[in-house]
C-alpha cells in the first residue's frame, strides 16, 4: 500500500512566515527558528505586541518552545547558532537583535540604519554578520557588543542574504543581482556572479562547499569557494527558495505556485510535487540530519514534511502491515511525551495513529 | 485519472502550537539549567518548591539521564547478565519506546553468534558497557 506525505503544519505564525532556519544537532536534538511579518495583528493577551514573532521550535517535532518577543516590525530574518544556545533576528524596526535561545531573554540589540534582512552566527557563535537595505556587510563581536562593527561596503542594492563560508574566513552575500564573495581578513571583495533575473535565496552547504542560488525558475548550484557554476535546474514556477540535502542525493524547492518540488540532485529528475500550502512558499530548508524539511508560506503556516514517506520519525509514525516489515527496525530514540499538557490523549503503545483531520488550517 | 490508492502517513499527534498567553520558554523545559540537577544545594531557596515538586524533578533528571544513556549505548557492545547466570553480548541498536525490548546484533550466546536479536528487558537482570 503507497504512503502519501502527511505534512504537518505548525501553527503561531498569523503573518507570512518569511525566513527560517534550522540550528545544528545539539544533545537535545535539533531546532528551527522561523520568522514572520507582523505589523497591524492584535495579540490582546500578548499586551503590546503587535509585530513580527520569531518562534523557537523543536526541530524533529514543530513543537513550539517560545516567542522571542521584542522587535517592532516585521521580522526578515532569523538565525540560530550551531549549538542552539542563540538566536539573532533582523528586522524592519531597523535593528538585528541577538536572543538567547534557551530562556527566550533579549541579550543585544545592534542598531542600523534602514531595515535589516539578514543574520548568520559564526561557528563559534563569537561573531554576527548582518546585512540589510543599507547596503552595507557588518560584522559584530558579539563578545564586545558596544565597539563600532566592521563594515563592508560595495553593494549597489540592498543585501537580501550574507552568509559566512570556508569556515567563516569567507562571506557570501545576496544583493538583488549579485552574488559576492568577500575575504572576511581582508574585507575585500574576492570574486562576483551577476545575474540578470532577481536572486530569491541563497543556501551554504559547508560540506562540499557549495553554494544553492535561487533566481527566476532556476535553482543554480555553484561552488563557494571559486563561485563557479556546477549544474542548474529549472523549476516549472517562479522559486523563491531551494535546500540541498546533506547527503546531497535531493533538493527540495518552493515558490509562487504554491509548491514544494523535490528533485534527485544527480539527475535532476523532479522526484515529487506536493500542494499544502495557501500561498507562495518563501522558504524551504533541509533538516541537519536529512530527515525533514520545513517550509514556510504567505499563508502563515510552517509545514514539515518527510524525506523519506512512511517512515518513522518525529512525530510521523510507520504503519506495518500484518507482518512485520521491518521498518521499524531503527526506533528513535526520544524523549518519552509527558501526558501532562497533552491536548489530544497519548494513549499506551497500543493507541491508534491519528489520521490528520482535515486541512482546516487554524492560523 | 489513476491515482494509485495511497494512504496517508499516520502521525501520533499534530505539532503543539503557542500557549497563547505566554511566550514559552518553560523554565522547567528540556534545556533548562545547564548544570545537572544537584537537589541539594539550595542556597536560595524557592520557599513554594513543595517536596513532590523537587521529587518530580528529581524524577525528571534521572528519566533524562538514562534515556541519555541509552542513546550513549547505540553501536557499542554491552554485555547483559540474565537469569540462571547466563552472560551474553552484543552490540546495541536500539530500544522500544517502553524500554521494554532491546534490539541488538551480532548476540553471542552460549550456543552461537545471532545476527540480530530482540532481548527482552524482564529477561535482563543487569547490562554494562564502556562508552
Amino acid at each position: 500500500m503507497a504512503m502519501r506525505q502527511t505534512p504537518l503544519t505548525c501553527s503561531g505564525h498569523t503573518r507570512p512566515v518569511v525566513d527560517l532556519a534550522f540550528s545544528g544537532i545539539t544533545p537535545y536534538g535539533y531546532f528551527l527558528i522561523s520568522a514572520c511579518k507582523g505589523a497591524g495583528q492584535h495579540l490582546p493577551r500578548l499586551s503590546g505586541q503587535h509585530y513580527g514573532k520569531p518562534m523557537l521550535r523543536q526541530g524533529d517535532t514543530g513543537d513550539w518552545i517560545g516567542t522571542f518577543l521584542g522587535h517592532k516590525g516585521a521580522v526578515w530574518g532569523a538565525t540560530l547558532n550551531k549549538d542552539a544556545t542563540k538566536a539573532a533576528t533582523a528586522a524592519a524596526d531597523f535593528t538585528a537583535k541577538v536572543w538567547d535561545a534557551v530562556s527566550g531573554d533579549e541579550l543585544m540589540t545592534l542598531a542600523h540604519k534602514h531595515i535589516v534582512k539578514t543574520v548568520d552566527f559564526t561557528q563559534d557563535s563569537n561573531y554576527l554578520l548582518t546585512g540589510g537595505q543599507d547596503k552595507l556587510l557588518r560584522i559584530y563581536d558579539l563578545n564586545k557588543p558596544e565597539a563600532e562593527p566592521k563594515e563592508i561596503s560595495g553593494h549597489t542594492s540592498g543585501i537580501k542574504k550574507a552568509l559566512w563560508c570556508s569556515e567563516d574566513k569567507q562571506i557570501l552575500s545576496a544583493d538583488d543581482k549579485t552574488v559576492r564573495l568577500w575575504d572576511h581578513a581582508t574585507m575585500t571583495e574576492v570574486k562576483s556572479l551577476n545575474f540578470n533575473m532577481s536572486v530569491s535565496s541563497m543556501e551554504y552547504i559547508p560540506e562540499g562547499e557549495i553554494l544553492v542560488i535561487t533566481y527566476g525558475r532556476s535553482i543554480a548550484f555553484h561552488s563557494a569557494v571559486s563561485l563557479d557554476p556546477i549544474k542548474s535546474f529549472e523549476a516549472p514556477a517562479t522559486i523563491n527558495s531551494a535546500s540541498l540535502h546533506p547527503e546531497k542525493e535531493f533538493l527540495v524547492a518552493g515558490g509562487e505556485d504554491f509548491k514544494l518540488y523535490k528533485y534527485d540532485y544527480n539527475s535532476g529528475e523532479e522526484l515529487e510535487s506536493y500542494k499544502g500550502h495557501f500561498g507562495p512558499i518563501h522558504c524551504v530548508r533541509f533538516s541537519p540530519d536529512g530527515e525533514l524539511y520545513a517550509s514556510g508560506s504567505e499563508d502563515g503556516t510552517l509545514r514539515l514534511w518527510q524525506t523519506v514517506v512512511g517512515k518513522t520519525y518525529g512525530l510521523w509514525k510507520c504503519v506495518l502491515p500484518e507482518e512485520d516489515s521491518g521498518e521499524l527496525a531503527k526506533p528513535k530514540i526520544g524523549f518519552p511525551e509527558t501526558a501532562e499538557e497533552e491536548i489530544e490523549e497519548i494513549a499506551s503503545e497500543n493507541s491508534d495513529c491519528i489520521y490528520p483531520s482535515a486541512p482546516d488550517v487554524k492560523a | 485519472m489513476q491515482t494509485p490508492v495511497t494512504i496517508p502517513v499516520p502521525v501520533l499527534r499534530l505539532p503543539r502550537g503557542p500557549d497563547g498567553f505566554s511566550r514559552g520558554f518553560a523554565p522547567d523545559g528540556r534545556r533548562a539549567p545547564v548544570r545537572p540537577e544537584v537537589p541539594e544545594i539550595q542556597e536560595c531557596p524557592i520557599a513554594q518548591e513543595s517536596p513532590e515538586f523537587q521529587e518530580q524533578r528529581a524524577r525528571a533528571a534521572l528519566r533524562e539521564r538514562y534515556l541519555r544513556s541509552l542513546l550513549a549505548m547505540v553501536g557499542h557492545q554491552v554485555s547483559f547478565t540474565l537469569h540462571e547466570g547466563v552472560r551474553v553480548a552484543a552490540h546495541f541498536g536500539a530500544t522500544d519506546l517502553d524500554v521494554a525490548n532491546f534490539y541488538v546484533s551480532q548476540l553471542q550466546t552460549p550456543i552461537g553468534v545471532q545476527a540480530e536479536a530482540l532481548l527482552r528487558c524482564s529477561d535482563i537482570i543487569s547490562y554494562t558497557f564502556k562508552p
